[in-house]
């Protein structure tokens, strides 16, 4: 601080503005500093829950525990098959076409991480089902008003969870269903799917030669009919995921 | 006796007067230099140049490299995910951001309008129009970028959050076209100068107490998980396939564990020391060049190139227009033939600074 700080004659009106900006970004601040901490009820107190998030969301909405407190350490993938004039097709691995797009890419289109966020969400609905929900979702389910029919069997094993799996289910079918029309053409009748986790080798083994990756988690499910959504353009989809695909085969 | 106490008491007495007199000046002081701090001049016009420039270039990079997939990951291709019917995020709920969202259907409309877009972005970089540009690129890519929320990532929150900042401030008053044009009329203002200033410092002091908590906070996050501890952590992302894309290049710097840790345990105490490494110049250039190296490692080997530039790009405003102003003479000095250094003898850098010093309308310090 200068020892001759100049103290000129200010406008009132300029005063009025600057204090009552500055409160306003004091407030600005300390509401950010709250969300954005790691969460606490007591500090949170100061202002209440319910002020803090209607200021802050959603325009300020904002979480940074990325990587914390543990990292990611496996891989999500999404592989298809579908049965094609009543022939069953090999599995292909959608993540893996989409992989081919950002690996060894400085750009990356986020079309890369499509599939595989199809995958993670997917597998961590399925996870919240019991075993025996578990149990109807690798059944088949693929003639008339199949969804209908799965959710009231599922259901019969406890609502809980039901309704947002279904809704990753709907998702995930969706994505298969292109993705089998993509590679297979418009014959496609039926569409399998398996959302696969499978975690990186250990750190403590990486230099090991002999070393494999952790077993791969599954999430079966069974045959099921095709859903294509309102609005979809086949066209649109079809146009970069075939691209990769063939660069992928050939 | 009766005397002792009475002067006792006028030195008490005198001792208050003084102490209340040295608090009141002190708050006085204090009053004034802050409000002579607000008010008087634009802070670091030319770091905020450099994050609106880096800001625009981030803008501009995403749009390009998603181009060629915009329909298949936001657009009429993506319908399968349900976003269109039912949006997860908040935004294309909200009419002012819809606008993407009204398009989606039509292909050609949507590659209209991401173009538009994209023109926006580069006057964003470029600097032109600055003030009308921005509100209307602040709502275009937050009706854009929200179209898909499943693959969206922290760097769009951080993103949007810096554009509005940007609204209140005066990003294109150094380095862009509408310095050129502003310049010539003695930088106007819209608002009074006064105001106008108070805005800008307003929206700088927000957004460092902005980057300064989420540093902070990131690595309080991490601080908690056993792989952080264990300086390990980075290992695991870098052997998945989604924040691996470099397969060979992750090996290669996970390969030596006092590395892997010193990575690991770099980024916590880089994150949480931010704040206030920033206090002092010798400490500020440490915790800049490593948060910068960190974001440059994030937006490489973890393929999130345009997060970590517009993270690089925030982190710029921490750099005095002082150091951005010797850095532009001593390029420009690089590019000056030797003749004209000649003619101009003593055009050192102290010189070129005073010069451009005195070009500087009045209420503009650097």
């Amino acid at each position: 601080m200068a020892e001759t700080t100049p103290r000129p004659r200010r406008r009132p009106y300029v005063r009025v503005v600057m204090i009552a900006a500055a409160l306003f970004t004091a407030w600005h601040i300390l509401a950010s500093f709250l969300w954005i901490a790691p969460y606490s009820a007591s500090a949170r107190e100061i202002v209440g829950q319910e002020r803090l998030s209607s200021y802050m969301i959603p325009m300020l909405g904002q979480s940074w525990s990325v990587f914390a407190p543990e990292p990611i350490n496996g891989d999500y993938r999404f592989e298809v098959r579908a049965v094609v004039n009543g022939e069953e097709t090999e599995w292909v691995s959608a993540s893996d076409v989409e992989l081919s797009m950002i690996r060894y890419h400085l750009f990356t289109p986020r079309a890369g991480i499509v599939g595989m966020d199809v995958s993670s969400q997917y597998k961590g609905a399925w996870g919240k089902l019991t075993e025996d929900q578990q149990g109807v979702v690798g059944l088949n389910y693929f003639k008339e008003d199949w969804e209908e029919r799965m959710e009231t069997a599922l259901d019969a094993y406890g609502a809980d969870n039901v309704s947002a799996y279904m809704d990753q289910e709907r998702r995930a079918t969706a994505y298969a269903t292109q993705v089998a029309i993509a590679i297979w053409g418009d014959d496609v009748e039926r569409v399998q799917y398996q959302a696969i986790r499978q975690n990186v080798i250990p750190y403590n083994q990486r230099h090991d030669p002999d070393a494999e990756r952790p077993g791969i988690q599954y999430s079966p499910s069974g045959w099921r009919g095709l859903i294509e959504v309102d609005g979809q353009s086949q066209d649109a989809f079809t146009k970069v995921f075939r691209a990769q695909y063939e660069r992928m085969t050939n | 006796m009766a005397g002792l106490a009475k002067r006792a008491k006028r030195a008490i007495g005198s001792l208050i007067k003084l102490l209340l007199h040295t608090v009141g000046d002190l708050i006085a002081k204090t009053w004034f230099w802050t409000e002579s701090w607000l008010l008087d001049t634009k802070k670091s016009l030319y770091g905020l140049a450099v994050t609106r420039i880096l800001i625009g270039l981030t803008g501009v990079g995403l749009l390009l490299t998603n181009f060629s997939t915009r329909l298949y990951t936001f657009g009429s291709g993506s319908a399968w995910n349900g976003e269109l019917a039912e949006p997860v995020s908040d935004f294309p709920k909200i009419w002012l951001f819809s606008w993407f969202h009204m398009v989606a259907g039509n292909d050609a409309l949507f590659t209209v309008l991401y173009l538009v877009l994209l023109a926006l972005a580069i006057a964003i970089t470029v600097g032109w129009r600055f003030k009308i540009v921005l509100p209307f690129y602040f709502v275009l890519w937050i009706s854009f970028i929200e179209m898909n929320d499943a693959v969206g990532d922290q760097g769009d929150n951080m993103y949007r959050i810096v554009l509005l900042l940007m609204l209140f401030a005066d990003p294109a008053s150094r380095w862009s076209f509408d310095a050129a044009r502003r310049a010539k009329k003695n930088f106007p203002t819209i608002l009074p100068r006064e105001i106008s200033n108070l805005l800008h410092n307003l929206a700088l002091v927000a957004l460092t107490a902005q980057v300064i908590f989420v540093y902070a906070s990131g690595g309080l996050f991490k601080a908690g998980g056993e792989p952080w501890q264990n300086g390990s952590a980075v290992y695991t992302p870098l052997m998945t396939e989604r924040f691996g894309t470099w397969p060979i290049l992750s090996e290669f710097f996970t390969n030596w564990g006092p590395a892997v840790a010193a990575i690991s345990w770099g980024s916590i105490l880089l994150q949480v020391a931010f704040p206030l490494a920033l206090l002092t110049r010798p400490t500020r250039i440490i915790a800049l060049i490593g948060i910068m190296s960190f974001h440059i490692g994030i937006g490489v080997l973890m393929g999130l190139p345009w997060f970590s530039l517009a993270m690089i790009g925030i982190d710029f405003i921490f750099i005095r227009d002082r150091t951005w102003m010797k850095a532009t003479d001593i390029v420009l000095d690089a590019f000056r033939d030797d003749t004209e250094k000649s003619r101009a003898p003593g055009s050192g850098s102290t010189k070129s600074e005073k010069s451009e010093e005195a070009s500087l309308p009045a209420g503009y310090a650097k």
